[in-house]
């Protein structure tokens, strides 16, 4: 085994790191914000709203992220006369916003799915509980729906923020040069793409690894009675 | 007025239906400061209905409901029913209410000290460390401070039960309305809770209790009401009601309870 070339290789890899962890939670944090949006809309006494809602879920879960990529990336550089008339080429131009983009409306749609069977979860009796203490609105949602919906979410959205750590690799079909992008590079100049794909793969693991162990920590925190590990008298 | 003071709880002509199912047909009663007020009642009766149709967690078809003299404001919602006319009238008027309910429902994401400081805190804005120090009081009170920082996954119905009835004592309420408070709970846990609302009947709070536990009400109950098919079939004290009653109905209920 050539551990120098697999030490150079990492060396390299890394650098392709940060705009992995970047692509990876700016499309996170703003899909979520959507997904609250969409998971809102959905549960909306007005039915367009929820249909428009549902609809955009069933598009964006329904295709696959690498057509979504494409078809904003490619597809829609077709349209650049009207978009540049429109002042927004300069984003569409760019693989990274056009990769974010996509990144973002398709975890949006997985989000929302998971935020709206978090709130859907919220036992009716303890909205009750706090509509019979005289809680309402903003403060019922803030002190109560919402933490017991994030208690009920945490495990699967966990899950979803690892499936878009891998799914930034999808991004390197732009031109994007972050971690698959830098091992396909590496490939067309070594040819070595075992020790390269190898190499990449033990990054994403590395980082998914660490992932998976902040949520661990999250969902103790969250829901500490429903964490095996911590028993009610080290609760404090 | 009666007593020469209002009523901590007046209710008149109240009806409510659900679908084809008229629940309350007509329920006028009143509750003074210190009454204890059982509500008994065969299953279908009404009497978990008139408890929620109080604090608007049904809200009911007719009639009004006045918290301490003061009348819930409803409106004539379009499509028919009606709903609350003024979300903070509403608001405010329920603090004065203190619910426990059967199932408990405490909040899950909390302990059992947090639960009972919740509503003081963020609803009430009283501080948190006064409301922490009435709290560790009020579940001395009722046995739980060794639970104070479990969370309600983690203790037994009967122990959910106080903290609940904690829980509804701390936002000192002026009235406590307990919804058939030991239906879910396992015979043996029964006692413990009863023995804590017998307390809060010996201090001389305002109460209505919904049950199903015939020697309890009997004991407890200052005045007993009867709720048959949405109607008050009979009212009057605990002896009068369990010792002779007028209605055959009620007789007829009181002797296969107790039988049981």
């Amino acid at each position: 085994m050539d551990l120098d070339f697999l030490w150079t290789t990492f060396v390299r890899l890394i650098g392709g790191v940060p705009l992995t962890l970047q692509l990876a939670f700016s499309s996170i944090v703003l899909g979520l914000a959507l997904a609250v949006l969409l998971a809102v809309m959905m549960r909306s006494w007005f039915t367009p709203l929820a249909w428009a809602a549902d609809g955009f879920v069933f598009v964006f879960r329904g295709t696959p992220l690498l057509v979504q990529v494409f078809l904003i990336y490619y597809g829609l550089g077709q349209f650049r006369p009207v978009l540049d008339d429109m002042g927004i080429w300069w984003f569409f131009r760019s693989p990274y916003y056009c990769a974010l983009l996509a990144l973002t409306l398709n975890t949006a749609a997985y989000g929302a799915e998971i935020v709206r069977g978090g709130l859907q979860s919220v036992p009716h009796g303890q909205i009750e509980a706090a509509r019979a203490f005289g809680m309402s609105g903003f403060t019922l949602y803030r002190r109560i729906v919402a933490p017991i919906a994030l208690r009920q979410a945490l495990p699967a959205y966990g899950n979803e923020i690892i499936l878009m750590i891998k799914a930034t690799s999808l991004c390197s079909t732009i031109t994007l040069m972050e971690v698959t992008g830098l091992a396909h590079r590496i490939i067309s100049e070594t040819f070595r793409s075992f020790e390269v794909f190898f190499v990449a793969g033990a990054i994403y693991l590395a980082i998914n690894f660490a992932m998976s162990r902040l949520i661990g920590l999250a969902e103790a925190r969250i829901a500490p009675d429903l964490d095996q590990a911590s028993r009610p008298a080290e609760v404090h | 007025m009666k007593n020469g003071s209002r009523p901590a709880v007046a209710v008149e002509g109240l009806t409510k239906r659900f679908g084809p199912l008229e629940v309350l047909k007509g329920i006028t009663l009143e509750a003074h400061d210190g009454e204890v007020l059982a509500i008994l009642g065969s299953s279908g009766s009404g009497k978990s209905t008139l408890l929620r149709c109080i604090n608007m967690l049904e809200v009911p078809d007719g009639g009004t409901v006045a918290i301490a003299g003061e009348p819930i404001l409803l409106k004539e919602k379009r499509g028919g029913g009606r709903e609350p006319a003024d979300g903070a009238q509403l608001d405010r008027l329920r603090q004065k209410l203190g619910m426990v309910f059967q199932s408990f429902n405490l909040w899950s994401h909390l302990t059992v000290l947090e639960n009972v400081t919740e509503a003081p805190v963020h609803v009430q804005k009283r501080p948190k460390a006064e409301a922490t120090e009435e709290a560790l009081v009020l579940l001395d009170k009722v046995g739980l401070s060794d639970k104070r920082n479990h969370y309600p996954s983690q203790i037994s119905g009967g122990q959910a039960q106080r903290a609940a009835i904690a829980r509804a004592l701390a936002m000192r309420p002026q009235l406590m309305l307990f919804d058939e408070p030991t239906s879910s709970l396992d015979p043996e846990l029964v006692g413990d809770v009863l023995r804590v609302i017998r307390t809060l009947a010996e201090e001389g709070r305002t109460m209505m209790l919904v049950t199903h536990e015939m020697a309890f009400a009997r004991e407890v109950a200052s005045r007993v009401i009867f709720l048959h098919q949405g109607r008050v079939e009979e009212e009057g004290p605990p002896a009068q009601v369990f010792g002779a009653p007028k209605s055959e109905r009620c007789r007829q209920f009181i002797s296969s309870q107790l039988r049981s």
